[in-house]
């Protein structure tokens, strides 16, 4: 038995599609290659021993032939699942997306419920967390308006969502301008009326340009209407902590103090 | 009254919020509607909560009264026309510009929109509907709307109400006509009911027009609602309790009251029995399709189904339905105060049940009385409203709405109040070991509904599932069915997990010492969703609970 081969690619979907088209064509056999993305969590110092590790160098147009026969082999809804997969912060995504395509091209469309396969399984809790995260950044994201009416926003989301949220916003504010900005990635969302949304990188952007202004008149009247809207003699902060994590209040209008601490 | 003049709207907004805490909003809006290009605003069907107050409720909506003024004096309000609280009103500018600003924002997923009753029901809707005409045709505000109606106001304005709004709810407040007279004597049953069933024919007549069908409550298998077809575990029905309720029914026997007999006691349970000290959800309203609703004017149904005019004033409002547009399209809610009377949970959710069944209604909300009047005629709630009630109703509620069961399986006369420790899909589990273990591997979805452990998620992905594999315990888990739970009540491939004994104690105890079982309200150490048997208590979208549940991989 030869040593495994390690396909190292970058922490994006191109990345690791780019890295699945070259497993796959490089005939080592699928038991002998594996398929590892690069992120701070995977540093060197996990380097296996015995292990050969190829460099991947993102392709485009392999990512576009592995997506394309995605689509047409297996099916839309395994192509959707396999991206949210890619866009979630786990760890092993990239082989755990091979493991899955090599199911899938075997099985067809079934492979989306086949939930008791351990791999399959696994793709779909990523899929659920990924949903959720982003499903709650549909509610909690809060912005602010600068000059000229721009409408900014922070967050600070454990899986790459922007790409996910964004086009919700899109639909819903055709006629802002708005900026929602990743903290944790420096990435960040662009939208400008009558044109598509685009996602740029920031490296130097700092949040606090991008977070709620103390200043804001409606953020005032929020911070009104929250407080009042509650029944105090149901008050319940446990229930308020389930259901709304501590982790989204950062970046959240109602829960800024009014002044930063310093000042008080 | 206090009405101060040239109040800001920071002061405005907390007198007019606060006074509407009460209500409860929905956030499952129930329509999808995608932007507009020269518009703000879309809508999303499973909604989407924006924020959580300090007593754990979702915040969604813009929840306000458009004035804490009124002419009526509930018992149970804080706004009551006895009362001698600051009296402010929006202007409908100033509620268009709140409510887009704080939509732009992001705070909110639309308006909620209640009121006090300034001069006359008629006079207070007609600035509602300016309001919202506003909000929609010069704002473009394509968002979520839910706006309540005042019982009394003309079927007109009703009506145009219903082109601008979402969903539209009138409050029945109480189970019984009785309890209503006697805490909101401003109020009567006639004038609740009738907008009800105003709405409904003119909801279904747009429908017919529009060439869409309203879906079913129970969803996945059709929308087939009816406790009689349910046959558990091979060719068993229950017929003592599951007794057929047709469609046809509704027009017949459920709700209904001859228009003479006013107040005439016409039970609502699913045999149809009639008997006296009964509930009664009925002063008269004739329920039959086409019937006449006495009194009030004379409309008939069918009038009430086609566009009336509003001779009050204002001819604005006249015009006809914007081609395609739809009527009332998140559908009608209600809500009753629960505590203040001493109706028991039978009656309740038998009046839930109807309101389901010949309302078609989408919700009916639960609210725990707080006597904020510290009023000495009503209950005193010093030692915290009933909580733990309102959320056995909540539990019991979804039973009907999502699976598929009826009142009469849950409660009856005899025992009219839910079992405070056990949730009331185990309770009834429990009561009928008889039906069970089901198969996991064969059971259909309505079979699988029942078993506590399982919900509506879960039980889909066990009938996707199982196509492509054989599923054993273990792969219950990963498919999110609380298995701690489950166990007593399923096999896997003909086995059961553990040898367990079948007896009503034995597992009442075990599921009581199961973090399921015994819920301490009391010290709101327990959440909602701990307490809970189902998936989706809480009124969120498919998958959002689960994956805080099972901590992600
Ligand atoms: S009608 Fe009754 S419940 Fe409504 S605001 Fe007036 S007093 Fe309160």
């Amino acid at each position: 038995m030869g040593n495994t081969r390690v396909f190292v690619c970058e922490n994006s979907i191109d990345g690791i599609f780019t890295a699945v088209y070259d497993a796959w064509s490089s005939g080592y056999g699928h038991n002998n290659v594996r398929i590892e993305e690069q992120c701070e969590k995977n540093s060197y110092s996990n380097m296996a021993l015995f292990s050969d590790y190829i460099m991947v160098k993102t392709d485009f147009d392999k990512a576009v032939k592995v997506s394309r026969s995605v689509r047409a082999k297996i099916s839309e809804e395994a192509y959707e699942m396999v991206c949210k997969a890619a866009l979630s912060d786990c760890q092993g995504k990239g082989d755990l997306i091979y493991r899955f395509l090599i199911l899938g091209f075997r099985m067809g469309a079934g492979i989306v419920n086949h939930l008791s396969n351990e791999v399959v399984n696994k793709v779909f809790k990523l899929n659920r967390n990924v949903n959720g995260e982003v499903h709650h950044f549909l509610g909690f994201i809060r912005f602010s308006e600068h000059e000229n009416h721009v409408l900014t926003a922070v967050i600070h989301p454990r899986n790459n969502v922007l790409t996910l949220v964004t086009p919700h916003f899109a639909d819903r504010l055709p006629n802002e301008r708005f900026v929602i900005f990743d903290g944790n990635r420096n990435i960040c969302s662009l939208h400008v009326p009558g044109k598509p949304w685009v996602i740029a990188e920031i490296p130097e952007a700092d949040a606090d340009d991008y977070r709620c202004r103390a200043d804001d008149e409606y953020g005032k009247l929020w911070k009104t209407f929250f407080n009042s809207i509650a029944i105090k003699e149901r008050t319940n902060l446990k229930l308020q902590r389930n259901n709304l994590p501590l982790r989204f209040r950062k970046d959240m209008t109602e829960f800024i103090p009014d002044k930063p601490i310093s000042e008080l | 009254m206090i009405i101060q003049e040239g109040m800001s709207l920071q002061r405005k907004l907390e007198i007019l919020s606060d006074a509407a805490k009460f209500d409860v909003a929905c956030t499952s809006s129930g329509v999808d509607r995608k932007g507009t290009q020269n518009g703000i605003g879309n809508s999303v069907a499973c909604g989407i909560c924006h924020a959580f107050s300090a007593d754990g409720r979702c915040i969604s909506l813009l929840k306000v009264l458009f004035t804490n003024e009124c002419i009526f004096d509930c018992k149970y309000c804080i706004n009551r026309s006895s009362n001698d609280v600051v009296r402010t009103s929006f202007t409908p500018r100033e509620l268009c510009e709140l409510t887009i600003e704080f939509y732009r924002r992001n705070y909110i997923e639309g308006l909620f929109l209640s009121s006090g009753i300034m001069v006359s029901p008629n006079h207070t809707m007609e600035l509602i509907l300016e309001a919202l005409r506003m909000l929609r045709e010069d704002y473009h505000f394509n968002g979520y709307i839910h706006c309540k109606a005042i019982p009394g106001t003309d079927p007109a304005l009703i009506e145009a109400l219903g082109w601008y709004t979402d969903r539209m709810s009138i409050n029945l407040e109480f189970p019984t006509a009785e309890s209503l007279k006697n805490l909101a004597p401003h109020k009567n049953r006639k004038n609740i009911l009738k907008p009800m069933r105003q709405v409904q024919l003119l909801r279904e007549s747009n429908h017919e027009y529009l060439g869409i069908r309203d879906e079913g409550l129970l969803p996945y298998d059709g929308g087939h609602r009816d406790g009689g077809g349910l046959i558990l575990g091979g060719g068993r029905t229950d017929t003592g309790d599951l007794i057929h309720v047709k469609g046809s029914h509704m027009d017949s026997g459920m709700l209904s009251g001859d228009s003479g007999h006013m107040g005439s006691s016409l039970i609502i349970d699913d045999g149809g029995r009639t008997g006296s000290g009964d509930i009664i959800l009925n002063d008269g309203v004739r329920t039959g399709r086409k019937g006449l609703v006495p009194g009030d004017g004379g409309h008939t149904c069918q009038d009430l189904a086609s566009p009336v005019e509003y001779k009050g004033g204002i001819s604005l409002y006249k015009k006809p339905p914007i081609k395609r547009s739809r009527f009332v399209p998140a559908g009608q809610s209600t809500q009753l105060i629960i505590g203040a009377t001493n109706e028991s949970d039978y009656q309740i959710m038998s009046v839930s049940q109807a309101l389901y069944d010949s309302f078609n209604l989408k919700r009916v909300f639960y609210s725990a009385f707080v006597n904020v009047n510290n009023d000495s005629t009503l209950p005193s709630t010093q030692d915290g409203p009933a909580l733990l009630r309102e959320h056995r109703l909540y539990q019991a509620d979804f039973l009907l709405r999502f699976y598929g069961f009826r009142v009469s399986e849950l409660l009856t006369e005899k025992s009219p109040n839910f079992n405070v420790f056990l949730d009331p899909k185990c309770d009834w589990a429990v009561r009928h070991l008889e039906l069970f273990p089901v198969e996991v591997n064969k059971a259909d979805y309505r079979t699988l509904l029942r078993v506590p452990g399982i919900g509506v998620n879960s039980a889909r992905r066990i009938i996707a599932a199982r196509k492509s594999a054989v599923l054993d315990f273990k792969d219950l888990k990963a498919l999110g069915v609380v298995l701690k739970r489950a166990v007593y009540f399923i096999t896997c491939g003909g086995r059961m997990m553990y040898p367990v004994k079948f007896n009503e104690d034995f597992i009442t105890r075990e599921l009581l010492a199961s973090s399921g079982g015994t819920p301490s309200f009391i010290d709101k150490d327990i959440t909602y969703r701990q307490l809970s048997l189902f998936d989706d208590v809480n009124f969120k979208p498919d998958e959002k609970f689960i994956i805080q549940r099972h901590s992600p991989v």
